[in-house]
């Protein structure tokens, strides 16, 4: 009976070939991670100091918080 | 003030402490990229069989391994140094207060125009009112005018302490013997917290700080009453 001849394995370099895979993955998977904490966290936070003060009257503020009756300086 | 189950610093009331907030994310971006790299390697490493038995030398990764950490060490430093030298930067205060550490409650004088001074121990818990902070209240705050530069003198008359109010980010050791000077600028008003940052005794965690940030008018008004 006849059969093609299978190709032949791959029998050297396979740790080579599993670390370039993978450091390639570790360095994707860690830039990643911080590109992620950069735009969820670090830039949503400067976004929201940025509008909390953009429009912010601090006369205003200080109004409600005497009015609350927190302060022992201004009843 | 903090809340329960606070992960992250305090919100930022002054622009220091805005731009420590800024460098603290930075800086967590890389522990987290570092950690998540080693992780992920170690992972890798821990679930292959194969092996490499003949391994002598690596200089290509060991270059790498050299260069790529002190490439992240100047990323964290030139900001770091940035905020350094920001906090250093001259301001010309409008005003000057003094504070005095003791065991255990902090003394503040006024002493610009007239001769201002008093104590400021914590509230008991038992004699707390309903709302009111455990642990963080004081009889006599610290009344300050917002937005104005102040010129803080910390020192001692015992042992160390530390005058720390972590929301404007300022903290700084009262050592007996010893003036320290730090700079105050609040951007809003309000009551901002802190508590002494250095062990002095057995009722070290029982001297808080209360700071109360108004308008220069209730300042001026607090002020002369309190005469």
């Amino acid at each position: 009976m006849t059969s093609s001849a299978l190709t032949k394995p791959q029998m050297r370099g396979l740790l080579a070939k599993r670390l370039r895979f993978h450091i390639v993955g570790a360095f994707a998977v860690s830039l990643g991670v911080a590109a992620f904490y950069k735009f969820a966290v670090a830039e949503q936070r400067k976004k929201a100091y940025a509008d909390f003060y953009r429009n912010y009257d601090s006369m205003k503020d200080f109004e409600e918080m005497k009015k609350a009756g927190i302060f022992q300086s201004a009843k | 003030m903090a809340c329960p189950f606070q992960m992250g610093l305090q919100d930022a009331t002054s622009p220091i402490m805005e731009e420590l907030l800024h460098f603290h994310d930075h800086t967590l971006m890389i522990v987290f990229l570092i950690s998540s790299l080693v992780l992920y390697i170690i992972s890798t490493m821990l679930t292959t069989k194969l092996t490499h038995t003949s391994t002598m030398d690596a200089q290509e990764v060991e270059t790498v391994w050299t260069i790529l950490p002190a490439i992240i060490l100047i990323l964290i430093a030139l900001p770091s140094l940035r905020i350094l030298y920001m906090m250093d930067e001259i301001n010309n205060p409008s005003l000057t207060v003094k504070t005095m550490g003791h065991q255990w409650y902090w003394s503040y004088e006024y002493t610009d125009y007239e001769d201002l001074n008093f104590d400021s121990y914590m509230i008991p818990t038992q004699e707390l009112k309903p709302g009111e902070l455990r642990l963080l209240e004081v009889d006599n705050r610290v009344v300050l005018p917002v937005e104005m530069t102040i010129r803080m003198l910390i020192s001692s008359e015992d042992v160390l302490h530390s005058w720390a109010v972590p929301s404007l980010g300022l903290k700084t050791d009262a050592i007996p013997g010893r003036l320290n000077q730090t700079t105050l600028m609040a951007m809003r008003p309000g009551l901002y917290y802190g508590q002494c940052s250095e062990i002095c005794g057995s009722n070290h965690s029982f001297m808080p700080i209360v700071l109360e940030l108004v308008p220069l008018s209730y300042f001026e008004e607090w002020s002369a009453s309190m005469l």
